[in-house]
């Protein structure tokens, strides 16, 4: 039971990690499109191997994070029939879904893009455009990314039973508002009680 | 009974995917794992009904392909950057200023706070894409001197949901550049459709908001004098105004006149802006007594999202940028500005960054998910199943229009849009293309609808974003002393009924006039402005603008200041935002704007 979670512990620390480290790739694919905008229309200069890097960039951050955000439960769910259920019932349902919709996917996906990785990586593929990149690496990201979710899957099913069996308190976070909504909360509605001093008229 | 199946297995496989995602697993595996189930399936039943089914294993090594489709997709690039950028302008504060000061610009008329929520939800929704920032920020600000001064809560509410929620249509909308990427339509003619319809949309919930200040004139009282900080002094704003767009006109005829014309634009709006900007910002420092205090406040508030919506929208429809650059720049501009007014540290950009990307994350999964779920629909003719269903119906064009409004409508309710922007608009957008309907058009009526999905109850985004910043128990009022009462849910949802109803009336007028889209085609082909000279009901009258209509390319934003800010419904007539777009002949003539009669030098 103990390694189980020292097993989960340590997968979580992971995707943490390299979640929160790949964010920043959305920041400088921002930088590199804006600047590559500006470049072109000022300077008349561009390349393509700009323009692919920013799609680069970003295929990185989501593929990367999409683990992570597994992990903070922010994949979008309708639940407008079971939010009602206990919330045994609904680990229970989580249990069965990781078990049966999350892996088979996953696993496949894994299996099935690190051919389709190799084949380019061996070829030495390049992108079509001219003076493109090299498209290797991001096909790696595809077999990376849905290997990573393998394993945070497995984190998922230990913590999920853990859970059932009482053996851990859920500390999974739960959306009973939508995830933005609470981030704003914490800046904003913490900082500033409503009615006393919020508005125009002081 | 295995025949019956395999016969039927693309009806079967829809219903029971879309009974799975009822579990309230996470739609993106839920669907990816209904997609290879049903994969299963069907190639174990293709023997069955080799007809209808055209599925086989190595089929199966399609789906790394598929996502690397999704992965490198320059148009989604934008969803994560106006994200980002929305983030960014929230912490900033910039809803906060905005309220602050065009409430007190409009406060002294009757209905002004609720005219000012809309005018800023419109200047908020240009600049961002993200609704749950412009409900919160106006929801924190505007609602409580709402109460304090006895507006009717159901009006209150309605307004500062529908006015969050216009982030959905007006460009730059997340809305929108999905909805471009699915119909594999371009997102820059998408914003163009998007425009009339949009600020139609905002002239008709100020023509609302104007209809209750007659009707019943007690639920939007004007700002007695004491709230009114700032005090008068209209006059010099309007004087600022004139002496930014002389500049602008004396700019663009005698100083950059050899310039090209979009440059020439971009070089005399900035002089005029940074005059304005200069002049206030100068007032304010070395209390030079050239503006009343109400005009500069609402030169040095109004020009930064001004000039950020014109980073982003003006080089988008002048063709400067693209929208995934228009969205960097933007959201760099964002970053900027929010620097400058030291709204910025570490910490606030780490955890914008977390927001965007695990966004960007599910949205993408969603994507990919429903390209997986779409290679076995297709591989069971699910897509020739919902076209004969969808061509059976009677009525034709219009009887399809219908029914998918409705339907989308009622899904609306339930579920959010990336959901049925990816897994039923790819299934639509055939059908409507074999119909003869343009996909930019087609794509704008479900794009209000979609907009409509955030104001209905009980689970429309706008009202939930709301009720989760509105008093739910009675609460005490430090300025004006006295207890007021909790936002009951019930009033919020009541609030939103007028306007939903607007919702469907701009869907009816979009559907009747197809011209309020499909003017965008304009830019590609010639057509007679004269045949663009549609009467459109246009609201508020003085609508004479004629073939103004074209593209209300941003190229005004920056001298604008105020003036796009009208104290009334006058919003809609597309006067005051701008000239048409460089593809006119005539038309531009009684605008302040270059006139285009004459070919620009090049």
């Amino acid at each position: 039971m103990q390694f189980l979670l020292r097993i989960s512990g340590a997968i979580d620390k992971f995707t943490t990690f390299l979640g929160r480290s790949v964010t920043w790739l959305i920041l400088v694919a921002v930088l590199v499109s804006a600047t590559n905008a500006a470049m072109r229309k000022a300077f008349d200069l561009s390349s393509n191997a700009w323009l692919e890097l920013q799609w680069y960039l970003y295929g990185a951050a989501f593929m990367l994070a999409a683990a992570y955000t597994l992990q903070r439960n922010e994949h979008v769910r309708i639940d407008i029939l079971t939010h009602r259920l206990s919330k045994r019932t609904r680990d229970w349902i989580d249990l069965f879904g990781h078990v049966c919709l999350l892996s088979p996917f996953v696993f496949l996906m894994a299996y099935l893009s690190w051919p389709f990785f190799l084949r380019s990586f061996r070829s030495g593929e390049m992108s079509t455009n001219a003076g493109g990149l090299i498209l290797w690496p991001a096909k790696g990201l595809i077999f990376l990314g849905f290997a990573v979710l393998c394993v945070q899957a497995i984190s998922e099913i230990i913590k999920r039973i853990l859970v059932l069996r009482g053996v851990i308190r859920d500390d999974t976070p739960e959306h009973p508002l939508p995830p933005a909504v609470e981030d704003m909360e914490d800046a904003e509605i913490t900082g500033r009680p409503f009615g006393p001093n919020g508005g125009a008229a002081q | 009974m295995i025949a019956i199946i395999a016969n039927n297995l693309a009806p079967i496989m829809f219903v029971s995917v879309m009974a799975m995602l009822l579990l309230g697993y996470p739609v993106a595996f839920t669907l990816a794992a209904g997609g290879l189930l049903f994969f299963v399936i069907g190639v174990e039943v293709a023997h069955i009904a080799p007809e209808q089914i055209t599925l086989f294993w190595p089929l199966l090594q399609a789906n790394p392909e598929r996502v690397f489709g999704v992965m490198s997709n320059d148009t989604l690039l934008a969803i994560p950057f106006f994200t980002f950028m929305g983030i960014i302008l929230e912490r900033s504060r910039m809803a906060e200023d905005l309220l602050d000061t065009i409430g007190q610009l409009f406060g002294p008329v009757r209905g002004g706070l609720a005219f000012a929520v809309i005018v800023v939800g419109a200047l908020l929704a240009a600049t961002t894409g993200v609704v749950a920032a412009s409900v919160i920020a106006m929801g924190l600000i505007s609602l409580p001197i709402m109460m304090r001064y006895g507006y009717d809560s159901r009006v209150a509410t309605g307004t500062i949901a529908a006015a969050g929620s216009l982030a959905q249509i007006i460009p730059p909308s997340l809305v929108l550049i999905v909805m471009a990427d699915q119909l594999g339509r371009s997102v820059g003619d998408m914003y163009v459709g998007a425009v009339v319809p949009g600020l139609l949309l905002v002239g008709l919930y100020c023509l609302y908001v104007l209809a209750i200040t007659m009707l019943r004139p007690k639920a939007v009282p004007a700002l007695p004098a004491a709230a009114r900080t700032l005090g008068g002094g209209i006059t010099s704003l309007i004087v600022i105004l004139a002496a930014a767009v002389l500049l602008y006109l004396c700019c663009y005829n005698y100083v950059f006149f050899e310039l090209r014309y979009e440059t020439r634009l971009v070089w005399s709006a900035t002089v005029a802006t940074v005059a304005a900007y200069g002049v206030s910002l100068a007032n304010r420092s070395f209390k030079l007594g050239l503006l009343s205090r109400l005009a500069e406040q609402v030169v040095i508030v109004l020009i930064p999202p001004l000039a950020l919506i014109f980073l982003v929208l003006g080089t988008i429809f002048l063709g400067i940028a693209t929208p995934t650059e228009g969205g960097a720049m933007g959201a760099t501009g964002a970053l900027a500005l929010a620097l400058a007014k030291r709204r910025l540290n570490l910490n606030t950009l780490k955890q914008a960054l977390d927001s965007t990307t695990k966004l960007a994350a599910f949205v993408m999964f969603i994507l990919i998910g429903a390209r997986v779920f779409g290679l076995t629909f297709y591989g069971v003719n699910g897509n020739v199943w919902i076209e004969n269903l969808l061509l059976g119906l009677p009525g034709g064009e219009y009887g399809f229009l219908f029914v998918v409004t409705v339907i989308v409508f009622i899904l609306g309710c339930f579920l959010d849009f990336f959901e049925i922007a990816f897994i039923l608009v790819p299934l639509l957008a055939p059908v409507a293309e074999k119909l003869g309907i343009d996909l930019i058009w087609f794509g704008i009526i479900l794009g209000i609808n979609l907009q409509a999905s955030f104001l209905t109850p009980p689970f429309g985004f706008a009202l939930f974003y709301l009720r989760s910043i509105a008093p739910s128990a009675e609460w005490y009022d430090k300025v004006s002393g006295r207890h007021l009462p909790a936002v009951r849910t019930m009033e919020i949802y009541r609030g939103a009924v007028p306007f939903i109803a607007i919702q469907v009336l701009m869907i009816a007028i979009v559907v009747a006039f197809p011209i309020t889209v499909t003017h965008y085609k304009s830019g590609q082909s010639n057509i007679n402005p004269a045949d663009i000279k549609i009467e459109l009901p246009t609201e508020g009258g003085g609508a004479g603008a004629g073939p103004n209509f074209s593209t209300p390319a941003g190229p005004n934003f920056g001298t604008s200041g105020g003036g796009s800010a009208p104290a009334g419904p006058n919003f809609g007539t597309g006067e005051q935002t701008a000239p048409p777009g460089p593809n006119f002949g005539a038309g531009a003539a009684q605008t302040p704007g270059p006139n285009f009669a004459t070919p620009p030098a090049q």
